[in-house]
């Protein structure tokens, strides 16, 4: 449903020094320079997946999902979606897909949701009856019956989060695009936008592409992720791949009689102590160390229990991002 | 169809949520600019001693004054004037790029939506102003100029929306457009007779006005209305308006087309 190759963007930013004179001069002349924001990445969704598109502030998530709405024109490559190209917005194309942004009210501000509901219903021509039961389905399962005739601004953010969610998906997109949906949310918001997004992909079989920085949400929502930084796509694979691939450390938990004494050797064979509470010990160890360190351990006589796990993928990932500042 | 009225309709539900707000607003700006008229004109006509000033008796400049800032309203709408180019700047053009329908439609029907109150304020002022003023005998508003003013000024208030939407388009290239905004204020008040009648302009300067767009924003609909204005001179008036309109329409279709390339939807 959703196919991409090759796809490119740049954006022209004028850069000006601080300060007042900096200011004058820039009147007469500007300094222009070149952002790259999407370099060259190619990949397809289809229908009923949902793929996570995760990555730094500034990575060129948003830009991606701009790009595959229409709203901007890329600067090279090859784009189609649902068989439209998205920059020439076809309104055959525009009445098929949705975009949700967190961070941005779609609604009107002054109306109560109900108008907005109806307006939007014009806009897409969807039929009475059909509009009807799919708001309907949407109020309940998403509970804000309630807030329908209140105006906007006065809801509280989750609220009007699940209004925007509703009047995204009131036209049954067939391609749905998901911009931080539980930015700023409270957790149990955070939840009920959760377990609302999969029972909707469960009746519908959109084909979703969802960015977020809450790995909760990433986790509970996609089997597949693209992980992106500086604009290229480092990893584009099923969600349990990625600890296998790039988690350099295990975890290994350790019940420990002596309270600890005498594991002073731990820093030099490699390994990080994460907590120590009352007897259980946490520790990050290397991979190619693991097995020593264990061993080591175990011949300890104050351990008598160990553990090793394979470390959060939420870490994982984090780590990914942090190794662009570092090289 | 469906769409634009449910626009316009909504706009106006808008509108009346802040009556009070907008009331207020509306009734104390005309007061303060009528007061201004009548007051600057009375003493400039006392030293005259019951002449006239380019034809103009006292009570024909203050009718005139009066039909100029009310059909200026009409034509310029309230405040949206700049809705598009903050919708450019702060990135709410995401959400219409988004929906199947015409951006600049949607536009227009929001300002005609905005539109209404305004009409009806200058309804209940057209029942109310006999009262006070009574018409020069110069001036014959009849039912056939009122209907030929009205489409004319539907006319000019497109106009007005051409006129400004290039403007409004710089914003895809410049962040901050509201000096071009208040220069077209400006240039059209000025030029389109709302400062002064244009009939205190040099004959030359006046011909030459007939050619720009500015004229038909303000007086040349209240030409029409007072009954000024034979019918050659109406359709030619239209005419040049017809032109206009082709002329500005196309060009803010070519800026659009550039322009809309380098939009970056920021703020998302």
């Amino acid at each position: 449903m959703i196919q991409v190759e090759n796809l490119h963007k740049e954006f022209q930013v004028h850069r000006k020094a601080a300060g007042l004179k900096a200011s004058l001069r820039s009147l007469f002349r500007r300094e222009t320079v070149t952002k790259v924001a999407v370099d060259h990445v190619s990949f397809n969704v289809g229908e009923g997946e949902i793929v996570g598109l995760v990555g730094a502030n500034g990575a060129g998530k948003t830009t991606i999902v701009k790009m595959l709405a229409g709203i901007i024109h890329p600067t090279s490559g090859h784009l189609r979606v649902l068989g439209h190209e998205p920059w020439a917005r076809h309104n055959d194309f525009r009445r098929q897909i949705a975009l949700i942004m967190g961070q941005k009210a779609q609604l009107w501000w002054d109306l109560p949701a109900a108008d907005c509901f109806l307006l939007l219903r014009e806009i897409y021509q969807v039929p009475k009856k059909e509009h009807g039961e799919m708001l309907d389905f949407l109020l309940d399962l998403l509970d804000v019956r309630e807030e329908l005739n209140i105006q906007i601004r006065r809801l509280s953010l989750g609220e009007r989060m699940k209004m925007e969610l509703i009047a995204a998906l009131l036209h049954r997109p067939r391609v749905v695009f998901l911009d931080e949906p539980t930015i700023g949310l409270d957790l149990a918001a955070q939840r009920a936008i959760r377990d609302f997004i999969l029972r909707y992909r469960q009746e519908m079989r959109p084909a979703m592409i969802l960015t977020s920085h809450y790995m909760e949400d990433i986790e509970r929502l996609c089997e597949r992720i693209i992980i992106i930084r500086d604009g290229r796509f480092i990893f584009d694979g099923p969600l349990g791949e990625v600890v296998s691939r790039f988690a350099q450390h295990k975890i290994i938990t350790a019940s420990l009689s002596h309270g600890g004494r005498g594991l002073d050797w731990l820093e030099a064979a490699g390994g990080e102590v994460l907590s120590q509470t009352g007897s259980e010990l946490r520790l990050r160890v290397a991979r190619d160390e693991v097995a020593d360190v264990a061993q080591r351990l175990l011949c300890d006589t104050g351990v008598h229990d160990l553990g090793v796990e394979e470390e959060d993928v939420a870490e994982v990932i984090e780590q990914m991002f942090a190794e662009k500042r570092g090289g | 169809m469906g769409i634009y009225w449910q626009v316009f309709t909504m706009e106006l539900r808008r509108q009346m949520s802040y009556r009070l707000d907008f009331w207020m607003n509306s009734l104390f700006a005309f007061m303060a600019a009528m007061a201004v008229v009548y007051y600057l004109w009375s003493s400039i006509y006392a030293g005259l001693d019951g002449g006239e000033i380019a034809g103009y008796s006292l009570n024909g400049m203050i009718t005139y004054y009066l039909l100029v800032i009310l059909i200026g309203r009409l034509v310029r709408g309230s405040q949206q004037l700049m809705a598009i180019a903050n919708d450019i700047y702060d990135g709410g053009l995401s959400r219409y790029q988004l929906y199947p329908t015409s951006y600049l439609g949607f536009k227009y029907a929001e300002h005609l939506g905005n539109l209404l109150p305004v009409a009806l304020q200058i309804a209940l002022l057209a029942v109310v102003a006999p009262f006070f003023l009574d018409l020069p005998p110069e001036y014959a508003i009849t039912p056939a100029t009122l209907g030929t003013a009205l489409l004319v000024v539907g006319l000019a208030n497109l106009l007005y929306f051409l006129l400004a939407l290039p403007l409004q388009l710089v914003a895809f290239w410049a962040d901050n457009v509201w000096s071009l905004a208040v220069m077209l204020h400006f240039v059209g008040g000025l030029l389109g007779g709302v400062m002064l009648p244009l009939d205190l302009f040099p004959q030359g300067l006046r011909e030459i006005l007939y050619f720009t767009p500015f004229v038909y924003l303000y007086y040349f609909p209240v030409q029409v209305l007072l009954g000024q204005l034979g019918w050659a001179e109406i359709a030619r008036g239209v005419t040049v308006m017809a032109f206009w309109l082709v002329i500005l329409g196309s060009v803010a279709r070519l800026i659009w087309l550039r322009g809309s390339r380098l939009y970056s939807g920021v703020g998302i």
